[in-house]
């Protein structure tokens, strides 16, 4: 019997020593590079780069001239053109809580969340009280549209490859087409296999 | 009435030239444009604030290297499948016991006799 509780145990020693995965945890600020593909760290550096540059810069200072009043923003497309798939929506969160937090520019919803934002106002129409229904045809408008791109150029032979890429983000005014604002971020690595 | 009605137009003349009258430097064509994109606004619409991937692949001679070398192992592998599947119907023509197409072994693989026409008699 005593051989037998030893040789079970020993057993389940071996097994659990068998799953070597490790999982810990680490600061989202400092995501270490593992493959050379795009990861936390690109997108955090690149909506830190737009940040500074889309609040800095002349732009806003001249519409705050021209209008009295705050910019109100939208956000279109971004177009992915590398070699990786790559989701913008990151860093254009990041951009867009600036705008909030810091109150210089006004944002207006976009794409899907406004469409379901327009079927719930509907929805009230015929479902809510009176008195806490939401009229049609009071959003506010956007003085201008945020959009980008992604590229990348990828330079490789045999264990080495350098990667760059290249992140624009261009803020046109609505009605007159003027881009007022083009923000640009290069992110360049250096990969050995 | 007479002077009613004469009111009542030129007041709806009036309110509805206020309404297209164009600001200063305004194209007068604009309402042309504004149809042609009112038209097709959802099918333009549909991807704010979204990211359209329109990637490509970058040739990575290391990575091409290793995908060949893969590619190899699954070609081989699947043609061992493949063989293994096979085996019986691919080699041992000879009169022996195990051949193909004789008694015996063959009793595993149903087929009509093409003299007899049946499946229990062999010949």
């Amino acid at each position: 019997m005593k051989k037998i509780s030893i040789l079970f145990l020993g057993f389940t020693l071996v097994l659990a020593s068998c799953s070597n995965r490790k999982v810990s945890r680490i600061d989202p600020s400092e995501t270490p590079d593992i493959s050379g593909s795009w990861n936390n760290t690109d997108s955090r550096l690149t909506a830190e780069e737009m940040i500074k540059q889309s609040l800095s810069e002349k732009w806003l200072s001249n519409h705050l001239m021209e209008k009295s009043k705050k910019p109100v923003v939208i956000v279109g497309m971004v177009t992915n053109k590398s070699h990786e798939h790559i989701e913008a929506e990151t860093f254009m969160n990041d951009l867009e809580r600036s705008f909030i937090m810091t109150d210089k520019v006004g944002l207006v919803q976009s794409g899907k969340k406004r469409d379901q934002m327009r079927a719930e106002k509907a929805d009230m129409q015929t479902n809510a009280s009176v008195s806490t229904m939401k009229k049609f045809g009071l959003e506010k408008g956007a003085d201008y549209i945020l959009q980008g791109s992604i590229n990348s150029i990828v330079d490789a032979y045999k264990k080495k490859k350098t990667v760059t890429y290249q992140i624009n983000l261009e803020l046109t005014n609505i009605e007159t087409n003027e881009v007022v604002w083009i923000g640009e971020k290069k992110i360049a690595k250096l990969v050995k296999n | 009435m007479k002077y009613f009605l004469l009111f009542f137009f030129t007041t709806v003349v009036f309110n509805a030239n206020a309404q297209s009258q164009l600001v200063p430097n305004q194209n007068p064509n604009y309402i042309v444009s504004q149809h042609h994109y009112t038209r097709i606004l959802d099918s333009l619409q549909i991807t704010m604030n979204t990211t359209v991937q329109d990637t490509y692949k970058a040739y990575d001679w290391y990575e091409a290297k290793l995908e060949k070398k893969q590619n190899r192992i699954n070609t081989r592998y699947q043609a061992r499948l493949i063989r293994a599947e096979n085996s019986n119907y691919n080699y041992n023509y000879g009169y022996n016991y195990n051949n193909n197409w004789g008694w015996g072994y063959q009793r595993f693989f149903p087929s009509i006799a093409y003299r007899t026409g049946n499946w229990w008699f062999r010949w």
